[in-house]
């Protein structure tokens, strides 16, 4: 991908994730937010938090933000909880697409930064 | 503030255990956001996330917080809708997710539950003692106990026909700011008269205390009866409300509508016929059957007051789940085509005409945004209006977002003071400071600021909400 592609993904997310009202209406339905005990950045919403922040520049990767994205199965209880209650988002590509970014050092951080 | 964050990890770890304390960024962020508009900012991210399981842990954590001055903010599910659950200073976020016991007690009346419990999920408990949980807020998927009730709000019930949160309280454990553990009222069903400290700490949002038990009352699950009515236009669906509370008339548990532009949009989404203009939408409840039929037939004819084009009692439950659900989806539809900027108006009821017409002319000349539309639906039995300024896009900066809802705020506070309303639900303190003192002068905002003082000296908990910082 080159830098013009991945500044599109980029401003493509960002696009996507500001549709989320912050509602956490899926923070129940998903599996790792119920194995974490609770912890919202184990949550979909919370997962979108954090891209956006790191897309924006607020936050860098690093070991816990990695975890959570990481923590996604991609089950998809979300997309269908925010389709029925709230922005129809694909809340578990939107991830999958960040897990990419990450994987690709496409975003800033000290790891593999190479934008 | 100068934190050192080492010794921050260690001595919260200390109290709850280190794999409950977060104390990097990304968590940090992702309890600091709520439901406002704007993007989380530097300030409102706090030092540590702190994630308790019960009121001794607290207790220390307040403890040391009063020590080293440090703010703490209380977190259940983040879904108040004002701005009360984003910190507005740095500190330490205190989760109560972890605290979810619930014990149902029939043969005294009442159930006892930890704050962090999510609403739903009490309700599915209650549920099997065939018990109402009397709290209706649209967030009942992960709003939780402890806050709905620590903001006393009714949300979609009509308050003149159940009550409040707050009226089916019968005591607490509270951990106070300074770290005391108190208990208050009652373990019978019968509560105290005259001075009763529960009363405190219902609707006290954070400021006075932390919940950390909730006895309330167990309430026989009613019976209901819906009813939908169509109109020509939204002023019918006004004039009824009116002439209800005007001929005594007890109003229905949940007393909805939605006007004509959110009408059409909420029917479209859910996939049914476009409505000719706004429609209501109503519950109305009995503690029998015939009771409950009664009270429907009756309605239903004092409805023609209004001059429905139709109403009528809806018997099969799927068509009413579509017609309710259209409420909902109205906003969510909405929030999709772009962004609402909210407001509550709760005027005296005989003013509700006016306060409507007014608030659509608050929309229409907003100096903000020229051209915002103007959409309205929500508990208008309660009576609420709930104004919105509608825009086709997201696409603007933080600070419009800010000047819009700031705006919205300040002038929907002065049609709230001119016609005898408090803001309604939506009149936290988070956002109700100006009100406060614009409605009620210094002297009752000073009162409150030492009530506060009295009980959180260091001003620990939920800092800047009583400040109206934003």
């Amino acid at each position: 991908m080159d830098i013009k592609e991945s500044q599109s993904l980029r401003d493509t997310l960002l696009k996507e994730i500001a549709k989320c009202r912050a509602c956490r209406f899926c923070i129940d339905v998903c599996p790792a937010y119920q194995a974490s005990e609770w912890v919202e950045n184990m949550s979909p919403y919370g997962r979108l938090q954090i891209l956006k922040y790191l897309i924006n520049g607020t936050l860098e990767e690093d070991d816990p933000l990695i975890y959570s994205l990481y923590s996604c199965l991609q089950c998809g209880r979300c997309d269908r909880l925010c389709k029925a209650k709230g922005q129809n988002l694909e809340v578990a590509n939107l991830i999958r697409l960040g897990k990419y970014l990450l994987s690709q050092g496409l975003v800033k951080g000290k790891k593999s930064e190479k934008v | 503030m100068d934190i050192n964050m080492s010794k921050l990890t260690k001595d919260l770890g200390k109290i709850v255990g280190k794999e409950h304390v977060f104390t990097d960024k990304p968590t940090a962020v992702v309890y600091a956001k709520d439901t406002m508009p704007w993007d989380v900012e530097e300030k409102n991210i706090p030092y540590a996330v702190v994630r308790p399981s019960n009121s001794q842990e607290i207790s220390k954590i307040l403890k040391y917080a009063n020590e080293k001055l440090i703010p703490v903010h209380i977190h259940g599910s983040g879904t108040s809708l004002v701005g009360l659950a984003r910190p507005k200073t740095k500190g330490i976020v205190l989760d109560t997710a972890r605290m979810k016991k619930i014990n149902v007690y029939p043969e005294r009346g009442y159930f006892e539950v930890e704050p962090g419990l999510h609403l739903v999920q009490v309700k599915k408990e209650l549920a099997k003692y065939n018990a109402l949980l009397p709290l209706f807020p649209g967030s009942e998927l992960v709003a939780t106990i402890g806050g709905t009730v620590a903001v006393n709000t009714s949300a979609h019930g009509v308050d003149a026909a159940l009550g409040k949160p707050g009226d089916f309280v019968l005591g607490f454990e509270v951990v106070l700011p300074t770290g005391e553990i108190i208990y208050t009222g009652t373990e019978s069903t019968r509560r105290a008269a005259g001075i009763d400290p529960t009363k405190f700490f219902v609707g006290s949002e954070g400021l006075l205390g932390v919940l950390t038990l909730l006895r309330i009352r167990l309430l026989p699950l009613p019976y209901f009866k819906q009813i939908v009515a169509y109109y020509n236009k939204t002023e019918d669906i006004i004039d009824t409300v009116m002439e209800m509370y005007k001929q005594g008339i007890h109003p229905p548990l949940f007393y909805e509508f939605l006007d004509e532009r959110a009408a059409k949009i909420g029917f479209e989404a859910v996939g049914l016929e476009e409505p000719i203009g706004a429609v209501a939408m109503m519950r109305v409840h009995s503690w029998s059957k015939v009771g409950s039929e009664d009270k429907a037939q009756n309605f239903l004819k004092f409805l023609q007051v209004g001059n429905p084009i139709e109403a009528k009692i809806v018997e099969d439950i799927d068509e009413w789940n579509l017609i309710w659900s259209s409420r909902a989806e109205a906003g969510n539809y909405m929030y999709r085509l772009g962004m609402t900027f909210g407001s509550e108006i709760s005027p005296r009821v005989d003013k509700l005409r006016e306060a409507f017409h007014e608030a659509q002319l608050i929309v229409k000349n907003l100096k903000s945004y020229n051209n915002a539309e103007f959409i309205s639906f929500g508990h208008i039995g309660a009576p609420t209006i709930h104004a919105y300024a509608f825009i086709p896009t997201k696409d603007i900066s933080n600070d419009l977002k800010k000047a819009l809802t700031l705006e919205m705020r300040e002038k929907t506070e002065d049609l709230n003071i001119k016609y005898g309303g408090c803001g309604g639900e939506w009149g936290l303190t988070a956002q109700r400071v100006s009100f406060l003192k614009k409605k009620y002068g210094e002297s009752l905002y000073e009162l409150l600021v030492r009530m506060k003082k009295a009980l959180d000296p260091n001003d620990i908990l939920n800092r800047g909400n009583l400040q109206g910082w934003i």
